[in-house]
């Protein structure tokens, strides 16, 4: 027996004793977050740490890889990871439109509408990294039932600077490759859920996973699934499954109040334990109004309520009310602050069927100067005209205040085109964006079903990364690494800021702006049908006037001979 | 007539000086020409790659059949009550009239007097009264010493003791070959730690699985290794409920939960059950061990007669093996050492040669104490697993390419590319390899009849024969048909005239010379 020291929640850590003998580990967290609009925003993190253990290196891709032996670890994953060699992957599944302004950063930063996709491979003289991306994405599709095979070489892209690794990359080996590619017109549903509760130790069916309940899930105003898969060197292989939605308590109440219970959202209650989980904590952000909440906590951490249920016999049923609120008064938008630093809006303009413009309206809600990534990654259904890119600061054209780092054209029928970019905001200005953009005719049989429908296109990304000359400390999302802290440490602004009372926090987290819809010119699809028959009538017509004309004998019939006869 | 004289002097407006019977039959010709040389362009671009097959090689291998020569030497030199030329005369003559050597037809069995090189059994006789007993390919069989039997009783016994070692198969039909899986060159082994339901107490989360694989598989596998290669995995899982419920079964003083027989056959609940895995083609075979939750032990097999047997493990044919552990309450601990799992892995490894076709020891023959490696897997059985797999896999080849030559004269619009043809041409040459080591050894025979085998099959799901199926040759035509017979017709109807054209004028000419002019000038249509 081993002491290992863990540090939990917060600024504030405590000891936890474990079995240095179990190799792997299963933690399970469920945050609650009552929302200022009445919602309850609900994050289920469930963490598998495969200790000791090292993302197979794509040199022995060739040979035969050792034995897999899991536990708690998901075989089915598992196998993937390695057959593909995979250091860093994280899958999304997400429906709905995050609404930044007034929910504030979610907790799980992938958030961008529809399927999202991202891995980081390490380099190979074997098995190139586009290869093993293909059979990645192919085998995600058939293990999460979703359509992640369309994911192809015109969705795929490399943007290096938006999505940094999240664990580390094993040194000495070769250099790692970045793909990654999204999938705006996803829907995830039941079938995408199954599959991953399958990969859960307990499934469904004990311990916090047991109030995934399909049936509220979905009902949700916003629901997305993610898996994530990272390298944490000196600890092992971490596969994190995380579940996030936003429910509306008001809806399902009668009342109107925006009370709610475990059993009132999720329609299930915490039964029993599960029996393989190191720890399973439920925590509830506490409101600033007044509050009743039962049963007692075990524990409160700052602004969080924590429920220990690691070895709970009784069933949880957590119940938040408001005793003093009859019923719920939506908060009047026009005096709310945003939550985020950065207000983000964009917008495909004209209505023409060969052009149309691009924009976007960022603003800066804080007193200081902002500095943001911008990544586009666009599939070449929209063809960017850079030339056209113009920049305006309250008005006024200021050109100076992006600068471009890469841009790889889009090549039809081929290649996305990718523009990642550096914004400057200065304090409290609103700044506008707009490029014209091309829209390309699609050949026949590139349209989809349902044609008439259009195309969703992927979502901005936006990772704000420089908040003024000091005065916003920055507090990192996914730098964990260095002090081995256990993921959620780090999440708490309240841990780290002088600003914890301001009702924006600055934080280097993506922000995606909703997916757009671009209308492109579509045939009337009977057409070729309709051109065979009609071009090949035409050709047989000019082709037998052409040779009758060739080969008609003429003579001349003497009118006036055949009247003296 | 009286026009006719200033005609003379000026062309006659009637005949057009562009209006020549040549240039017209020039035009058409020409026409003709340029179709007719398209066709072959025409032919070659819209016509599919159909490459030729070796179809009589192909239906050849049919009439070939595999025969392995066995050679065993009988060595009575510790025997000496009989003289060793005439005990070997004497079981050879056995072994021809055997009828299940002669139905097996795999092998020609001869019996040796001395000792030879190469792949030769060894059968020792002996006096005394141990039980026959097999140590590689040796044969050690002990005979009474106060036996006075004839040497026809003596052979009679030592050819129905090398029958059943040579040829186990015959003896075992139906349920025992059905269960076994088909030949596949590489097999994924997935053992799963499966509790019915871990938050109920008695639940097992953890085992020693590393240490009971290199214990009681391993060694398995390594024996094994001349035939299949294998990819080993292991789960646990913490809820794995059952579909049915078992039957309560009251017996003495406490309750007991039974499975009958028809349970076992649904038992496997795949749709809670995450088993298989995806990753790869290689076939799976399934070995769990089954943990029932605590309503539901001790769980226990049912025979017909509702009375529970002994054993608690059973072989879902093909799929895999299942063994249900029934721990005993109160819970010592919740991992399971290596030792716990001894019995059940004992009884996987079992599972493991049955589903794999390695054949049983005939019941009175044993293993010589000493030669027990971890596989328990003598040269006997070794040698008869190849030889069955060899012509196993032999036939299906056969048959396989059989096939696929059947099909592609029967279809004419099928595509044979080059892929298919080389496959083909590769099952045929590792046929002939298969042929050529036999008599030499049957491990490598085996194992190009494996390559042969993958290949045929291989050449036969090949994706690009079916490419006509989407695309039949009546789309084109009907794509064709509007420009084709629209522009053919003109092109029928000028040819049509002129030909008319020309016999009327030969007819007139025959007719009389002078009046020709005027037949000539007549208007065609």
């Amino acid at each position: 027996m081993r002491l290992v020291k863990i540090i939990y929640l917060l600024g504030l850590c405590f000891y936890q004793l474990a079995s240095a003998a179990t190799e792997e580990q299963f933690d399970e967290e469920l945050t609650l977050r009552p929302l200022r609009d009445g919602k309850l925003a609900a994050r289920f993190s469930l963490t598998t740490l495969l200790k000791g253990s090292t993302p197979r290196s794509p040199e022995s891709l060739g040979l035969d890889d050792a034995s897999q032996h899991y536990t708690l670890f998901p075989l089915a994953l598992g196998q993937i990871l390695r057959e593909y060699a995979v250091t860093e992957m994280h899958l999304t599944l997400n429906a709905g439109k995050w609404n930044y302004e007034g929910w504030g950063y979610p907790e799980e930063a992938g958030v961008g509408t529809g399927g999202e996709l991202w891995a980081w491979m390490g380099d190979s003289g074997t098995v190139t990294v586009d290869e093993r991306w293909k059979g990645l994405r192919n085998a995600l599709a058939g293990l999460f039932c979703a359509s992640l095979g369309a994911l192809d070489e015109q969705r795929t892209t490399s943007p290096a600077l938006t999505f940094r690794p999240e664990g580390h990359l094993p040194n000495g080996t070769a250099s790692h490759q970045l793909r990654h590619a999204t999938l705006p017109s996803e829907h995830v549903c039941t079938e995408n859920l199954t599959p991953f509760l399958k990969l859960l130790p307990c499934k469904s069916l004990s311990g916090i996973a047991s109030l995934l309940n399909p049936h509220r899930l979905f009902d949700a105003d916003w629901h997305g699934l993610g898996v994530h898969v990272r390298y944490r060197s000196g600890m092992g292989v971490e596969v994190r499954l995380a579940f996030q939605a936003v429910f509306d308590p008001v809806r399902y109440s009668t009342e109107r109040r925006r009370d709610w219970s475990f059993h009132s959202v999720f329609g299930r209650v915490v039964r029993m334990a599960c029996p393989v989980a190191r720890s399973s904590l439920v925590r509830v952000r506490l409101p600033e109004s007044s509050y009743a909440l039962a049963p007692v906590p075990t524990n409160v951490v700052g602004d969080y309520a924590v429920y220990d249920v690691t070895n709970t016999s009784q069933p949880l049923d957590v119940e938040l009310r408001w005793p003093e609120e009859h019923a719920f008064q939506y908060p009047l938008g026009s005096d709310l602050m945003p939550l985020t630093p950065l207000s983000i809006r964009r917008s495909l303009k004209g209505s023409s069927q060969y052009t149309a413009q691009l924009a976007i309206e960022l603003k800066n809600n804080l007193p200081v100067e902002i500095q943001t990534s911008y990544l586009e990654t666009m599939p070449w259904l929209l063809q960017f005209e850079l030339h056209t890119l113009k920049l305006h600061s309250n008005a006024v054209p200021r050109d100076d205040l992006v600068e471009i780092v890469t841009y790889t054209p889009s090549v039809p029928h081929a290649r996305p085109s990718l523009l990642q970019a550096v914004l400057t905001l200065p304090p409290k200005a609103t700044l506008q964006l707009t490029m014209d953009v091309m829209k390309p005719f699609l050949r026949y049989t590139e349209h989809p079903p349902d044609a008439q429908r259009g195309w969703d296109l992927p979502p901005a990304v936006f990772l704000p990364f420089s908040f003024g000359e000091g005065n916003y400390s920055v507090a990192h999302t996914h730098d964990d690494r260095d002090t081995g802290a256990h993921r959620a440490g780090d999440r708490e602004p309240q841990g780290l800021a002088p600003h914890a009372q301001a009702p924006v926090e600055a934080r280097a987290q993506r922000m995606y702006t909703p997916v757009l819809l671009v209308d492109l010119a579509t045939p009337d699809f009977s057409m070729p049908y309709n051109v065979i028959i009609m071009s090949c009538t035409l050709v047989a017509l000019i082709f037998g006037s052409v040779l009758n004309l060739l080969t008609r004998k003429l003579v001349i019939v003497r009118v006036g001979d055949a009247k003296t006869q | 007539m009286d026009a006719a004289t200033p005609a003379t002097q000026a062309p006659d407006p009637a005949i057009l000086h562009t209006e020549s019977k040549k240039t017209r039959r020039l035009i058409i010709a020409s026409y003709w020409i340029v179709i007719l040389l398209a066709i072959p362009l025409w032919w070659s671009t819209t016509s599919i790659e159909r490459q030729s097959l070796p179809t009589a090689n192909v239906l050849a291998q049919q009439e070939r059949e595999l025969v392995f020569p066995v050679r065993v030497h009988l060595d009575t030199s510790r025997y000496g009550g009989v003289e060793n030329t005439i005990l070997v005369q004497e079981v050879q003559r056995q072994l021809d009239s055997n009828r299940d050597l002669s139905e097996a037809q795999e092998m020609r069995v001869q019996i040796l007097s001395e000792p030879s090189n190469g792949d030769t059994y060894q059968v020792s006789l002996s006096r005394g009264a141990r039980e026959p007993a097999v140590q590689g390919r040796q044969l050690s069989l002990d005979v009474q010493t106060d036996d006075q039997s004839s040497p026809t009783v003596l052979a009679m016994q030592l050819a129905d003791t090398i029958v059943t070692l040579l040829a186990p198969y015959t003896a075992a039909r139906g349920s025992q070959t059905e269960r076994v899986v088909k030949y596949a060159p590489r097999y994924r082994l997935a053992f799963t730690l499966l509790n019915e339901d871990s938050a109920s107490g008695n639940a097992a989360l953890t085992w020693d699985i590393r240490a009971s694989l290199s214990k009681h598989i391993a060694p398995l596998l390594e024996r094994l290794s001349v035939l299949h290669n294998f990819t080993v995995e292991s789960q646990v899982q913490y809820h794995a409920p059952l579909a049915f419920d078992p039957q309560i079964v009251y017996s003495q003083d406490r309750t007991e939960y039974g499975l009958t027989q028809e349970d076992l056959t649904v038992f496997v609940n795949s749709a809670e059950w995450t088993l298989s895995s995806s990753v790869s083609n290689d076939p799976v075979l399934h070995f769990v061990l089954f943990i029932p939750s605590q309503q539901h032990s001790p769980l226990h097999i049912l025979d017909e007669r509702g009375h529970s047997i002994a054993s608690t493990a059973f072989v879902l044919p093909q799929w895999g093996g299942i063994v249900i552990l029934n721990r005993p309450s109160p819970i010592v601990s919740r991992h399971l050492a290596a030792s716990v799992l001894d019995a059940a892995f004992v009884t996987f490894r079992y599972q493991l040669k049955a589903l794999l076709g390695v054949p049983a020891l005939p019941s009175h023959v044993h293993l010589a104490d000493a030669s027990f490696d971890g596989a328990g897997i003598t040269d006997w059985q070794l040698d008869a697993l190849l030889r069955r797999r060899a012509v196993e896999n032999v036939v299906g080849t056969q048959e396989t390419l059989q096939s696929i030559v059947r099909l592609v004269d029967q279809i004419e619009g099928m595509p044979v590319g080059l892929d298919v043809k080389s496959d083909v041409l590769g099952a045929l040459n590792a046929l002939e390899k298969v042929y050529a080591a036999a008599s030499a050894s049957s491990a490598r025979a085996a194992q190009s009849a494996g390559a042969a085998f993958s290949l045929a099959s291989r050449a036969f799901f090949n994706p690009g024969m079916l490419a006509l199926l989407y695309f039949p040759p009546e789309h084109k035509y009907a794509v064709y048909a509007p420009l084709f017979a629209s522009s053919a017709a003109p092109l029928l109807a000028a040819i049509l005239r002129e030909v008319l054209a020309w016999r009327r004028a030969r007819k007139a000419r025959n007719r009389g010379e002078h009046q020709a002019d005027t037949t000539g000038r007549q208007k065609v249509e």
